[in-house]
């Protein structure tokens, strides 16, 4: 019943800074490892109230990659809009890439939001704000296991098969869940102060949709060409889609290159949102 | 930290601003700072802020509880989010030694639509209970909330004491060393309230927990809390033993009422028809001496000499009595004892309500008075306290009130002592 070591707990101006950058891991680690059930929770709740008060439920995850992908094929037959050649079924390689693409447009808008959403909770209870932030991206992962159902579909509905490489496939998502949360954090502290912040990111996210070869094939030509040769986004789309499709990864230089951003990008987000997390519940 | 110290704070202050295209900018900035790891200079004031607490110090010991009081906007609840680290102070130094507990806000993460089982869990979740705890209180919980068949129903249909209820039957189940307990308790129905506080002293003697409450409920505090801070536009006004913080709290709210009052009470004295004028009111004791301080037990004699355009008939007095915070104690009037005035003359008069053996203890009192017509829907004249300063007294400590120490009432009655049948002498 009584503690050996009682905690002692500290609060004062610029803690962090006091302490020093090289206890912010450890700290961070504990927090989450103490948080695991929390998150768990945050997680729970967001899954089972989201569609709750709805019809169809948890099929609206389905909802907007049939949409977007039927539009992208009605404007390429009426010759609005081209493709470009893709040599696998057109809707398998677009509903795919919605999938891959939508972890993270999804993942960042319900992160980004996921301070400003709690509201009261952030103001009136100290608790663990990174695991408000994780557990919101579930939402990404739970719209991708269903739209898994979708592809299913599809695999048996043109006959193909797929390689064995798709075990490999939760691993090259990881690169594209840690930028995810990474930007989730920080854009979910700015949101905080910043109301713009989140509607930016929608905007943002449909404009970036379109700027990544995620519902046409990789274009060869011209300014898109380039952009794309330099957009991360694209090698974390496409390397997992390519490995669905066909087994192989050709454009492993790339993604690797992606890869390590996205990881970087990942520890600075998280120290700073470590050290600026306090900072938004009084100003929320 | 060894001497049994809970929490520690020293020259806490905190800064807050008051335009929220400011506060955005400024929020940018300091992020900026501390994300370069550079200090965020919070001990300076920028354009537009002010300090929303200011300097404050004091300790609470394992097994003590300190009640924190002030008006509105004092910097109360300001102060106990930052005990419990929901924002960090821009100055100074907070030191809390054990697990920490917070009912700042009942039920926030509550989702509507999730079931009251369903919401324990996670609110749980969130005030930092691991599942094993949760999984073992879970019965005492569903049994404290006493919400029936409604804990399978989404939250979203409860009524606003049953959100109460479930909330602080979740919050109070974690066992803290160090409890932070904000003015939540105002809703509930008494008996509720009853058990919360039960339960909170559970916490304190069982576990002795520090506990901090901030209320507006001085009844409660005198009887639940050591000690007492005052805190008054974010400053320490007063600090130390409760019943000397809650004295001078009172002094202090009594005199903003004046304020306020001195606006409504001439309107109220402008409405009386001044067919009666009430020329003066004297406090007087036994011998008819005027005084402003009397003895329990005293006997009061309240003069009151009025001057009439007119004979009147049946007019109606009426004298109240009231404490120093606005409670009404007790009202004086011939027809509360059925009695008749036949008239009064035109010209000068006197009238004296004479109230023997005070059992008023030690405090400061008001009282009111009123003249009416016969039906009582006219007021002749009025005089309130803060108009007519003349109209409140004070009661001097006396036996009783140090006797009872801690859970000093208003009042003392006469009370005769039987034990199997025979009465206790004086000695």
């Amino acid at each position: 019943m009584k503690h050996t070591t009682e905690k002692i707990t500290t609060y004062e101006p610029d803690n962090s800074l006091r302490k020093g950058y090289r206890f912010i891991f450890g700290e961070i680690f504990n927090e989450l490892k103490k948080n695991r059930w929390l998150i768990f929770q945050l997680f729970k709740r967001d899954f089972f109230t989201i569609y709750k008060q709805s019809f169809i439920g948890v099929l609206w995850a389905v909802v907007i990659p049939i949409v977007s992908v039927g539009t992208f094929i009605v404007l390429n037959q009426s010759g609005v809009f081209a493709i470009g050649d893709i040599d696998v079924p057109y809707p398998i390689y677009a509903v795919l890439g919605m999938a891959f693409w939508q972890l993270f447009s999804t993942g960042l808008i319900a992160s980004s939001n996921s301070l400003v959403s709690a509201g009261s909770m952030i103001t009136k209870i100290n608790f663990s704000k990174k695991s408000l932030v994780i557990a919101s991206t579930g939402q990404a992962i739970v719209s991708f296991l269903i739209q898994i159902f979708l592809i299913v579909i599809l695999f048996v509905y043109y006959g193909l098969k797929p390689n064995i490489a798709i075990l490999l496939i939760p691993i090259t998502m990881i690169p594209m869940m840690l930028l995810t949360l990474g930007l989730g954090f920080i854009l979910s502290i700015l949101n905080g102060i910043m109301r713009d912040i989140g509607k930016i990111i929608v905007v943002l996210m449909t404009f970036l949709m379109f700027l990544t070869p995620v519902l046409y094939a990789k274009p060869t030509t011209g300014i898109l060409a380039t952009v794309t040769k330099y957009n991360p986004l694209y090698y974390l789309v496409s390397v997992p889609r390519e490995l669905v499709l066909k087994g192989t990864i050709s454009e492993w230089k790339g993604f690797l290159i992606a890869s390590i951003a996205s990881f970087i990008i990942f520890i600075i987000c998280l120290i700073v949102f470590h050290l600026t997390e306090t900072r938004v519940a009084e100003r929320i | 930290m060894d001497d049994g110290t809970a929490i520690k704070v020293e020259n806490v202050s905190k800064k807050y601003c008051k335009s929220l295209k400011r506060s955005m900018l400024y929020g940018v900035k300091d992020i900026g700072r501390n994300t370069f790891g550079l200090s965020s200079h919070s001990d300076r004031l920028r354009n537009g802020e002010f300090w929303a607490v200011d300097d404050i110090s004091f300790e609470v010991k394992k097994g003590e509880t300190l009640g924190i009081i002030g008006p509105n906007g004092s910097g109360k609840t300001t102060l106990l989010k930052m005990l419990n680290g929901i924002f960090w102070p821009d100055k100074g130094k907070i030191t809390m030694k054990g697990e920490v507990g917070a009912l700042i806000e009942i039920g926030a993460g509550f989702h509507p639509l999730l079931t009251g089982r369903e919401n324990i869990y996670i609110n749980a979740a969130i005030l930092g209970m691991n599942k094993k705890y949760v999984d073992e209180k879970f019965e005492d919980i569903i049994k404290f909330a006493d919400i029936g068949d409604f804990i399978d129903t989404p939250v979203k249909f409860y009524s606003s004491g049953m959100f109460v209820r479930l909330g602080f039957a979740v919050a109070v189940h974690c066992e803290p060393d160090i409890l932070l307990v904000d003015e939540v308790l105002a809703v509930g129905d008494t008996s509720f309230i009853n058990k919360c506080y039960k339960r909170l002293h559970e916490i304190k003697s069982d576990k002795n927990a520090a506990i901090l409450i901030v209320s507006h409920n001085l009844y409660i505090l005198e009887r639940f809390c050591d000690k007492g801070i005052f805190i008054n536009h974010g400053k320490n006004t007063s600090y130390g033993e409760i019943h000397k913080v809650i004295g001078d709290y009172q002094v202090v709210i009594h005199q903003l009422m004046k304020n306020q009052e001195s606006i409504a009470a001439p309107l109220l004295e402008e409405s009386c028809t001044k067919d009666v004028k009430i020329t003066n009111v004297k406090l007087l004791t036994q011998d008819g001496i005027e005084k402003k301080v009397f003895n329990f037990r005293d006997t009061l004699r309240i003069k009151i000499e009025y001057e009439s355009k007119d004979i009147i008939h049946n007019p109606q007095f009426q004298i109240l009595l009231w404490s120093y915070d606005g409670k009404l104690i007790s009202a004086f009037g011939p027809h509360l004892d059925n009695l008749k005035i036949s008239n009064i003359d035109k010209g000068q008069g006197v009238a004296e309500c004479c109230i023997e053996k005070l059992p008023l203890l030690a405090n400061r009192y008001y009282i009111t008075v009123g003249m009416y017509d016969k039906t009582r829907t006219i007021t002749l004249d009025y005089w309130a306290a803060d108009t007519h300063p003349e109209l409140s007294f004070g009661i001097l400590p006396n036996l009783v009130s140090t006797t009872m120490g801690q859970m000093a009432s208003i009042c003392h009655f006469d009370s005769r002592w039987l034990i199997d049948g025979k009465q206790l002498d004086r000695t």
